[in-house]
């Protein structure tokens, strides 16, 4: 069932945020985590069949609608958050020389 | 290694209660798009339900939504501030390196992306799109002007300045239907009187400020990320 395949998704973005040594790495697991959100509720919205969900003739069944107008809103925050991330991710370089998480929490011990 | 083996242990555990859960889907998802097929011409005017929800049942989210973008944007211009004072931004690729064949076609592709952008962000209500998908497109044309020309400065304050002014222009008219329908954030036009023709000129609206705002936006966000990289 397609619902199932998509939380397989979110699941590899689980792995990857468990295991990635780099923040750059990190943000990108965050990436595939909302994707596999998106696609599990479009996927949702949409299990039984149906048109897109624009009015012009007689549609028997159409998708509904609600899930994706939802998911805009996933997507353009999504969107924003990641790049929000991404720059402090330079700053992060500018200051420590580094992006990996080990190197950069010895250094803040260090201190 | 004895680590990723938990690890995948538990991710299989979440899989296998998430497929559990969702065994009886049938019973869970029952609200097919009945209502809004229904009534959502009549009530929204707008044949394309998606920007029916979005600029008329739930504005409200659409409103927090714009709003969580311009705080996004302002985050990014407020963290990437240097102690030196620069107020243009210039594009870091070298002129010389770009291939010419991508400057030439993107010189072809430009005014075909923004006129796409705009019917995208005028057509909303009728056909797949909205303000904030042609947005995007828009945002994306503009970016191809930093390829075609390398020496384009952006004051990144001005687009901030104006993409606030915008949004506050998209929360008064969201906000007007009080005076009209008695709730906010909702169609202008009385329900009772006016006919969907007329429904629609507030989605037009509606649908180029978020467009505007949101291309505004993005251009900003990259701007920033081209001052921090030169």
């Amino acid at each position: 069932m397609d619902p199932m395949l998509t939380f397989l998704v979110i699941l590899i973005g689980m792995y990857g945020l468990s295991t990635s040594k780099n923040i750059i790495k990190s943000v990108f697991s965050v990436t595939i985590i909302e994707s596999g959100v998106i696609l599990l509720f479009l996927n949702l919205g949409n299990w039984q069949g149906g048109s897109i969900p624009i009015i012009n003739g007689a549609a028997d069944l159409i998708a509904d609608p609600l899930p994706q107008a939802l998911m805009i809103t996933t997507i353009v925050i999504g969107s924003t958050v990641t790049a929000l991330a991404l720059m402090l991710c330079i700053k992060v370089f500018h200051h420590y020389g580094t992006v990996e998480w080990r190197e950069i929490l010895r250094r803040g011990e260090g201190k | 290694m004895i680590k990723h083996v938990i690890l995948i242990a538990m991710l299989l555990a979440i899989y296998a209660v998430f497929t559990v859960s969702l065994q009886d889907l049938e019973q869970i998802y029952q609200t097919s798009a009945d209502y809004f097929r229904e009534f959502g011409v009549d009530q929204t005017g707008s044949n394309n339900l998606v920007t029916a929800i979005l600029l008329d049942y739930r504005l409200f989210d659409s409103l927090f939504e714009a709003g969580i973008l311009l705080i996004a944007v302002s985050g990014i211009i407020w963290i990437s501030k240097h102690d030196i004072e620069e107020k243009n931004a210039r594009f870091m690729l070298d002129k010389f390196k770009t291939p010419d064949l991508f400057v030439t076609f993107s010189r072809l592709v430009y005014p075909l992306m923004l006129a796409f952008g705009f019917y995208i962000i005028i057509n909303g209500h009728v056909s797949p799109g909205g303000g904030f998908q042609g947005g995007a497109i828009v945002a994306t044309a503009i970016l191809i002007l930093y390829y075609i020309d390398a020496d384009k400065e952006t004051n990144i304050g001005m687009i901030v300045t104006v993409e606030k002014f915008l949004y506050l222009t998209i929360l008064i008219i969201a906000s007007l239907s009080i005076f009209t329908r008695g709730t906010f954030f909702t169609n202008v036009f009385p329900y009772e009187t006016s006919s969907t023709s007329t429904q629609v000129i507030y989605l037009v609206t509606l649908n180029i400020l978020i467009g505007f705002k949101v291309a505004l936006g993005l251009w900003a966000i990259f701007t920033a990320f081209l001052k921090e990289g030169r």
